[in-house]
């Protein structure tokens, strides 16, 4: 197999075949790969994760998990463990009598501990709280669960076969929920009987679909196969929670600590304000960290207990708290001749797993990413997200569309393979133009994708031969409707020495906002990056922010951080001009400070204390983003995503070896170029994973792979030999400086990508992912799938 | 998590053996038996450390023979100066164990003692012709490598005995291929094709697809029927292949083999 070889970039001069698109920038801090501050604690092993931290008196948890994966909870005996040593307390669902036990931003379906009955193996049933983790451990076993089993349902197909058992009697209401257009089957306001397993149904139409098979020249049909994953992060769910006097504090593993803060006071009755959630470093999300978690059920343990409980989760624990919707994704696509499209129309069914969480969101932006940014008059698609009795599902990076994107892109190059048009030539006919609309009433597409797709080709040509046997060349795209609801504040506070913190509730999980805020505010005031520190996700200090997701934090909290600077500054003009007696308007911004007429410099320091008469004070500056503005229209703006592969296969065992990576990221401008790079980088290689390696495997009511060994994940060695990572930065962004987000891009198409070119190198076109060894050589040698 | 247990570190052998019974097991790495333990599949009371006992570390020649302590760990014998010197087959096959933290922590003996079926060493060492030596407070006894293996995670091992040493005999004269065809976190198929360049058959060893190595022998490296040999072995499926697939690799994987032993292409 081969090193990892030949990195090149656009930015730095050596990427021989790079076309970086890039504007100079003139700025000091931003455009600039800096060195990420946060890097040396991290690499050191200083870096304090929530698992390091401590509270004195704290009790510990462990979860007694449902061993079936439907039953009926006839009983649970507890006493056993209650007198078991060290044992505190031991939590059902009736010691939360007065709570509001249910939780959910989308639906509120989700029990804190299992009520009447288990939805699915794994689902937290009771809750032991010992003096250590080791004492809860031993008593797991000891608590009784008498269960009645009841018919399950595990795949989505069986969920939707007529007279299947119900995972959820009762159809709750949507909870107002910004970004979602809540569709057919959406949970009525009342709360009356479901009578289908359909958590959540979407639907897009326009044009008429049915009229424009006739017309066609060619019609395809295909459907693709997208595997249940776990987003693997490194750091596994855990939360220590402490309930005391009415107030609940919370450090916990959350992207979106003011979400979990929303649900915790829910469920507590409390202010938003009694409720403070903090999230250090987080040891990597993918999306699996969004939204609430484990965070009730060390919340409620505390309340019980009256003492600070700490949760911590293993792999297989984590697995069985969320993973990732698989999907089957049915498209059927008519084209003209020279290959444009007249209609396309698709189904998306994705398994949910048991309870709701954020599947409604992941299906509806499916829906919206599946066709592609492509000029399709006449289009309808129907998303579907099933309860199933397994784990549930939620966000993954992509949010819905890696799943549409596979399916939609690889429709596309048999439509092209049939027309006989090459697969660049018949993106070029269908692409959309730079402003184009690509959703009806929506923000029209703020990138240059013609170009972009003329960028990925360049690379990929300098590649391995493309039409040698056994080799594939393929490429996809993709554009997401990203940042999810523009909702951010910021604060930058002016010290009087001039430096500055920023306050942000945007977490860092490892792509690299801190670096990034401070490179922004550094630029703004015009001060050294050291002397910005910047201070992130803890709910009773830090700004809003409603998430951190979507590739949103460079655009959205981005631009407050650049309006909280320009508030700042505004300001400290204005105290200029009264500690000075001069007219504002004779006073001009320049690095660290002002300038006056007579050519003297005040410095932010000097204004402050000027102004307060004292060696003391602080200027606060606040910023927002709403929809309103640049951020009016939906959505923020659109990620792209442009990737290329080429993959050698071993015929003999059906091994496939990603040999060539080219990716393009259209992100606007670059602030910190390397971390955009990384992000690029990371993605893709998360979604080589999923496309040869990744898939949670359930047998029966368990899942037969739940850890590292036998779920196997890229590794060092899997990396391609050539890698050609390139950044399109045309300035076309709503963002700071002309700024978009990355992160999502880069995965969103590559399965697509990789399954062209495994086709294209064996000459015939897989229907699921991912391609195990195995999968391929039954393709290529005819067997029919055993599975 | 990690059930209680208790921890003996004895620093010599005969201690060690006295702590041994039915609930008090060896420990070396722990790569395999911790896992085990977390899983809840074992639960000893007791593990008695054997990284203390120096009779354990020992790697000694002896003329072409190499007497090699249970626990010596796979980084060690990938990287030892003698080994790589006197057989590089056997240090390429431990440099490709696992992962960098199996082969610093795991140990020759844990492997075979655990009788994990997806193991290279075993494949190897049975195509070699090696035999380790078990003793217990009241005996020692040798046992070839091919009966010492009895199944998937069997071996004829007693409660009170431990694997003390793992004889190669004329490893200095063998040469061979060993490939081995890896998706996954362990091999999917291992191969060995060796012989003793001095005298007798060559020797091939399929592993990692069956419960244990089949071993089977010939006068040359041509000698050996790739589909006869993949018809005829046992295979168990699992998540890294169906029995369709592992019969059709072991059988591209013996014919590679024997093309590469035919070349000349031998460590
Ligand atoms: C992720 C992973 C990947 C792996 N990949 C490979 C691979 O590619 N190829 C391969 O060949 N192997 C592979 N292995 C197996 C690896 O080689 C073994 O885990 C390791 O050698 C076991 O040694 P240990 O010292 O850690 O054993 P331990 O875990 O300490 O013990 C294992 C068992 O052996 C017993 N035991 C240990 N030492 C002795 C002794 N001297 N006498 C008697 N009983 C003893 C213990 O009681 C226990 O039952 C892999 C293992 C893992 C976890």
């Amino acid at each position: 197999m081969a090193d990892v070889g030949q990195i090149s970039s656009s930015l730095d001069g050596s990427g021989e075949h790079g076309q970086g698109a890039r504007q100079e920038s003139g700025h000091a801090y931003v455009g600039h790969s800096v060195l990420r501050p946060d890097l040396l604690e991290k690499v050191t092993g200083a870096a304090v994760y929530c698992v390091d931290l401590r509270r004195s008196g704290s009790a510990s948890a462990k979860i007694v998990r449902s061993t079936r994966a439907h039953a009926r909870i006839l009983a649970i005996d507890t006493d056993a463990a209650r007198s078991a040593p060290g044992v505190v307390a031991v939590l059902t669902c009736d010691t939360l009598t007065g709570l509001c036990s249910r939780f959910g931003h989308i639906v509120a379906d989700h029990e804190i501990l299992a009520n009447g009955k288990v939805r699915y193996y794994g689902e937290p049933v009771a809750l032991v709280v010992a003096e250590t983790e080791a004492a809860a451990a031993d008593a797991l076993e000891l608590v009784q669960v008498e269960y009645e089993d009841l018919p399950a349902v595990i795949t989505a197909e069986d969920a939707l076969a007529a007279g299947a058992v119900l995972v959820h009697e009762v159809d709750l209401p949507l909870l107002d929920v910004d970004n979602l257009s809540p569709g057919e089957g959406a949970g009525s306001p009342e709360g009356g009987p479901r009578v289908d397993n359909v958590a959540h149904e979407v639907t897009l139409e326009w044009g008429d679909v049915d009229a424009a098979w006739e017309s066609a020249a060619v019609v395809v049909e295909s459907s693709m196969h997208f595997p249940m994953l776990y987003a693997y992060a490194m750091e596994p769910y855990n939360a220590i929670a402490s309930y005391a006097n009415g107030r609940l504090e919370v450090d916990s593993t959350a992207q979106h600590p003011f979400m979990v803060r929303d649900d915790l006071a829910r469920v507590f009755g409390l202010p938003l304000s009694a409720v403070t959630v903090r999230a250090p470093y987080l040891g990597g999300g993918y999306g699996s960290k969004s939204y609430t978690k484990v965070e009730p059920l060390a919340a409620v343990a505390s309340w019980h207990v009256g003492r600070p409980v700490k949760l911590v989760l293993d792999v297989e624990e984590s697995i069985y708290t969320t993973r990732v919707d698989s999907a089957v994704v049915k498209v059927r696509s008519a084209l003209d001749a020279d290959g444009r499209f007249i209609a396309r129309e698709f189904d998306i069914v994705m398994d949910s797993g048991a309870y709701a969480d954020n599947s409604p969101l992941v299906i509806a932006k499916s829906v919206n990413r599946c066709f592609g940014p492509y000029r399709v008059p006449n289009l309808r698609v129907r998303g579907r997200s099933i309860y199933t009795n397994t784990s549930p599902a939620s966000s993954y990076r992509g949010f819905g569309a890696p799943q549409g994107v596979l399916a939609g892109e690889t429709n596309l190059e048999r439509a092209a393979e049939e027309l006989g048009i090459d697969s660049a030539e018949i993106r070029r006919r269908n692409l959309v133009q730079p402003g184009e609309e690509i959703l009806q009433g929506k923000r029209g597409i703020d990138a240059d994708l013609p170009a972009d797709l003329e960028m990925l080709l360049s690379a990929l040509k300098m590649g391995e031969p493309s039409n040698t046997k056994w080799y594939g060349v393929g490429f996809a795209c993709s554009a997401s409707d990203a940042g999810a609801f523009p909702v951010s504040t910021a604060a930058v506070r002016v010290e009087t020495d001039g430096s500055v913190i920023v306050l942000s509730g945007s977490t860092e999980m490892g792509q690299g906002s801190r670096s990034l805020l401070g490179q922004i505010a550094a630029e703004e005031f015009g001060i050294e990056l050291r002397q910005v520190a910047v201070r992130q996700s803890d709910t009773g200090s830090t700004a809003y922010e409603r998430t951190t997701g979507a590739s949103r934090t460079t655009t959205l909290a981005g631009l407050a951080l650049q309006r909280a600077c320009a508030d700042a500054l505004s300001k400290m003009r204005a105290m200029a001009a009264e500690v000075e007696n001069v007219d504002i308007d004779t006073i001009t911004q320049c690095p660290g400070g002002f300038s006056l007429e007579d050519n003297r410099i005040l410095r932010y320091g000097e204004i402050v204390k000027k102004w307060f008469g004292a060696s003391a004070g602080e200027v606060t500056g606040v910023g927002t983003v709403r929809r309103s503005g640049v951020t009016k229209q939906m959505p923020p703006f659109w990620e792209i995503g442009m990737v290329g592969v080429g993959c050698r296969i071993d015929p003999e065992t059906g091994a496939v070896t990603v040999e060539q990576l080219a990716t393009v990221g259209d992100v606007g401008f670059a602030i910190n170029p390397q971390a955009v790079e990384a992000q690029d980088l990371g993605a893709a290689t998360q979604g080589l994973g999923l496309s040869l390696f990744e898939e949670l495997i359930y047998d029966g009511p368990q899942v037969v792979n739940p850890n590292l060994v036998d779920y196997r994940i890229p590794r060092m060695r899997d990396l391609p030999s050539r890698i050609d990572l390139m950044l399109a930065e045309r300035r076309d962004g709503v963002g700071p400086y002309g700024a978009k987000g990355s992160g999502e891009g880069s995965l969103n198409p590559i399965a697509a990508a990789v399954v062209t070119a495994v086709a294209r190198a064996i000459g015939r076109w897989p229907d699921r992912i991912p391609l195990t060894p195995e999968r391929v050589w039954r393709l290529i040698s005819d067997r029919t799938d055993d599975e | 998590m990690l059930p209680p247990f208790a921890l003996e570190r004895p620093d010599r052998l005969d201690e060690a053996l006295g702590l041994l019974d039915d609930v008090s097991v060896p420990y070396c790495g722990g790569t395999e038996l911790l896992m085990a333990m977390k899983m809840n599949v074992l639960r000893p009371r007791c593990l008695v450390d054997l990284k203390g006992i120096a009779e354990l570390g020992r790697l000694d020649w002896d003329g072409d023979d190499v007497l090699v302590g249970g626990a010596v760990t796979h980084a060690r014998l990938a990287t030892d100066d003698d080994v790589l010197s006197g057989s590089a087959l056997l240090a390429s096959v431990e440099r490709r164990v696992g992962n960098a933290r199996v082969r610093s922590q795991g140990s020759i003996g844990g492997n075979l003692c655990f009788a994990e079926p997806r193991s290279d060493i075993a494949t190897l060492l049975c195509a070699m012709e090696a035999s380790v030596t078990l003793q217990s407070q009241t005996d020692s006894r040798e046992v070839a490598m091919r009966d010492f293996l009895i199944g998937a995670y069997e071996t004829v091992r007693e409660p009170g005995e431990l694997l003390v040493n793992v004889l190669i005999p004329k490893v200095r004269r063998y040469r061979g291929v060993y490939l081995k065809y890896q998706y996954s976190e362990r091999p999917t198929v291992g191969v060995a094709l060796v012989h003793d360049e001095a005298e007798g058959p060559w020797r091939l060893a399929v592993g990692a697809v069956g419960e244990i190595p089949l071993v089977l022998e010939a006068d040359s490296p041509s000698g050996f029927d790739p589909h006869a040999v993949a018809e005829s072995i046992d295979l168990v499926e699992d998540l890294s292949g169906s029995v369709e697939y592992k019969r059709h690799i072991v059988e591209v994987y013996v014919r590679r083999a024997m093309q590469l032993a035919i070349q000349g292409d031998s460590l």
